[in-house]
């Protein structure tokens, strides 16, 4: 009947916990949120700060509804944010902005509020094709096999369902099948190899994380991530070892919740940190190159890795780490998370450039980072700076002191040959 | 002993208008917070999240965070300054108005235990005094150091919106028309008890009067005030001071869940702060 009709303020209420709709009205507006916030340093508009989202949701949860506009505006600054979690570190309230924008984005699209189609057509992709670039599952693989045939690896890379190993490499989306990304995999593959670790590779069986589901409030998140996780139960992974930010957080932080197995997933630079400390992984030659080292959010912020991206810097011999002004739990996003650079390229171009202008300040000659999307965001920030920073992945300057030969160029020179 | 029954009770007070104002504020606030209640038992949804930490650890960086606001120390030390003399002033101050109004009723029983006596006509009166003036002056100090800051030093980040405004001039209000009432009150006072009121005696009208002329005037301050601190109650689920009561119930819940994040509970921010 119609006087039980919920309204869109219940409907979106039932979508928050309880903590989160506490949260709502716990906000001090001190703008605190605003100073740090790296999308409001470049779209000076108070609906794009963490301030200005909880004081409209808080609005949107206790009704009467927003006026046209005024949704509009917030939910431009729902979307047009990389949910970077800057704002949850130096929030006095505390208030976990990070999970808050995700379970919001969530309950929303739930409540029947437009999302974004350009997200929509992304998460259309992820789900109809397990992966964000919309090509087929046949070529996840294909990195492994061209790398062995251009003589990178030490040995053809075992197959999971041919050989179970003590752990699983898990690329990711963007090695498996971006071009200028695909380095990442094969070096990490390398370097695994030339520390003598025992493991296998999911090839084509390989699926998405599906952690952009989450990041962007995706009703399939919980049943396809469930799936995922029946098929490590089933395969009987242990120790997976992911080389991707994104997919380290969703498999360790996002999958927490369903799966025990969550806390033995490994990121791939807290493994080889722990290889370098044993002594089975040697940096032996010298990288003369003074480097600033970007924190991705997904590895900091969110899941406190900052120190073994930085142990292993300090490995290689003749390098020299300087750091930026924001760096650790203040690093300043790139905004290719949370969906932003599919909603606003524009913005997260003058993120990664006001990024790649703080790295410059260091005297550094490249800046590094583990994570192949924070590469892409900050190469998207060198051309907008029209800046001459060299980004590197981490893995990069590894190789120059572990196996020079394994170098990116060389790597996308010949799967280019090989696959002409 | 002091004789302070004519300074404190020798001008007629609206008890009887007190009451009401202050049971249907106290009623309005109930029901806000109810509805606010059930507002948020609406959530159907449930993270789990790891709790598993030492409850003492958990209670020794909530007492940081909350009571010592170490987070805003680390941002800036003058919000800090000005924040920290706020939060104690009204920590202080709500708790003596209580104490003492509550002692009221229970005198009049006869089941106060002899804490009436003691306390309005007693030495611990002295006590009263210092507790008053020391947590009034720390919430005057706190209140111009956040008008200062917020309407002569401008910082980007703040937005002055009417709310905010109504707020300051408010607590101000409330803050300095306590020292007038106290000012007032000393001017009845025997001499010895001056003294503990180190700051209302700035408050004192000059020239001489007698506890008749004074009458209307203790009536009329106290009344404004009474009312103002109980128009206040009502006031609070409507205004930014809904985040007094509820940031350290955040605080407590996110202190369960990331008591190990070091990089959020015990960080050097001005180390790495930007701006």
């Amino acid at each position: 009947m119609a006087r039980h009709k919920k309204t869109q303020g219940n409907l979106i209420a039932e979508g928050l916990t309880r903590r989160q709709l506490i949260e709502l009205e716990a906000c001090a507006r001190c703008g605190e949120c605003q100073i740090w916030c790296p999308v409001y340093a470049q779209d000076k508009r108070e609906c794009v700060t963490a301030r200005g989202k909880l004081a409209s949701l808080r609005c949107i949860v206790n009704g009467p509804p927003l006026q046209a506009e005024e949704q509009k505006e917030f939910l431009e600054g729902l979307y047009e944010c990389s949910v970077c979690g800057q704002c949850h570190v130096v929030c006095p309230v505390r208030i976990n902005t990070t999970e808050l924008w995700e379970q919001a984005r969530l309950s929303l699209s739930g409540a029947g509020m437009p999302q974004p189609k350009s997200q929509i057509k992304q998460l259309s992709a992820i789900k109809d094709f397990n992966n964000s670039y919309g090509k087929p599952q046949q070529e996840r693989g294909l990195w492994a096999r061209r790398a062995w045939e251009a003589g990178f690896l030490k040995a053809p890379l075992p197959l999971w369902k041919e050989q179970r190993s003590p752990v699983l490499y898990f690329a990711g989306c963007a090695a498996s099948f971006d071009p200028d990304m695909q380095s990442v995999a094969v070096q990490s593959a390398r370097l695994l190899q030339e520390a003598g670790v025992e493991f296998s590779i999911l090839g084509n069986d390989e699926p998405c994380c599906i952690s952009k589901l989450r990041r962007m409030g995706d009703a399939d998140f919980t049943i396809q991530a469930q799936k995922r996780i029946d098929m490590f139960n089933e395969q009987e992974v242990t120790t997976i070892v992911v080389s991707c930010a994104g997919c380290y957080k969703g498999f360790h932080y996002d999958y927490r919740r369903l799966w025990s197995g969550a806390k033995h997933v490994l990121h791939l630079t807290e493994f080889l940190e722990q290889l370098i400390r044993e002594g089975r992984l040697r940096p032996e030659r010298e990288v003369p190159l003074v480097v600033t080292y970007h924190d991705p959010c997904h590895l900091g912020r969110h899941n406190r890795i900052y120190d073994p991206p930085r142990s292993i810097l300090k490995a290689v011999p003749g390098l020299t780490l300087a750091e930026m002004p924001r760096h650790g739990a203040f690093s300043a996003c790139c905004g290719m998370g949370g969906g932003l650079k599919i909603v606003n390229p524009e913005i997260q171009q003058k993120m990664g450039a006001a990024r790649i202008r703080e790295s410059e300040s260091t005297g550094a000659q490249v800046v590094v980072t583990p994570c192949q999307t924070c590469c892409m965001g900050l190469l998207h920030g060198v051309e907008k700076a029209a800046s001459a920073m060299e980004v590197n992945h981490l893995n990069e300057i590894l190789v120059r002191s572990v196996c020079p030969d394994v170098s990116a160029g060389a790597i996308k020179t010949a799967f280019e040959r090989l696959s002409k | 002993m002091y004789d302070m029954h004519l300074g404190l009770t020798g001008y007629p007070k609206p008890w009887l208008l007190f009451w009401i104002a202050a049971i249907m504020a106290l009623g309005y606030l109930v029901i806000t917070f109810h509805r606010k209640w059930q507002k948020w038992s609406q959530s159907k949804t449930q993270i789990p999240e790891a709790r598993n930490g030492s409850k003492l650890h958990v209670m020794k960086i909530w007492i940081a965070e909350v009571f010592c606001q170490r987070q805003l120390f680390g941002l800036s030390s003058f919000r800090w300054f000005a924040h920290m003399l706020i939060f104690w002033g009204f920590i202080g101050l709500p708790f003596l108005s209580i104490t003492t109004i509550t002692l009221r009723p229970l005198e009049y029983l006869g089941i106060d235990g002899g804490w009436a006596s003691f306390f309005f006509y007693g030495n611990g009166h002295a006590f009263i005094k210092i507790w008053g003036d020391s947590f009034g002056l720390a919430l005057l100090i706190g209140l111009l150091a956040a008008i200062l800051r917020r309407f002569l030093m401008r910082p980007a980040q703040l937005v002055n919106n009417q709310g905010d405004v109504i707020l300051v001039v408010f607590l101000l209000w409330l803050t300095i028309s306590g020292f007038f009432l106290e000012g007032l009150h000393l001017k009845l006072a025997p001499t010895a008890l001056v003294r503990y009121s180190f700051v209302g005696r700035f408050f004192m009208p000059p020239g001489t009067y007698t506890a008749a002329q004074l009458q209307q005037w203790l009536t009329a301050i106290w009344t404004l005030h009474a009312l103002s601190g109980v128009s206040l109650m009502a006031y609070l689920p409507h205004s930014k001071l809904m985040h007094s009561l509820l940031a350290p119930l955040v605080i407590a819940m996110n202190v369960e869940e990331e008591q190990d994040r070091k990089d959020i509970y015990w960080p050097d921010i001005k180390k790495h702060r930007a701006t």
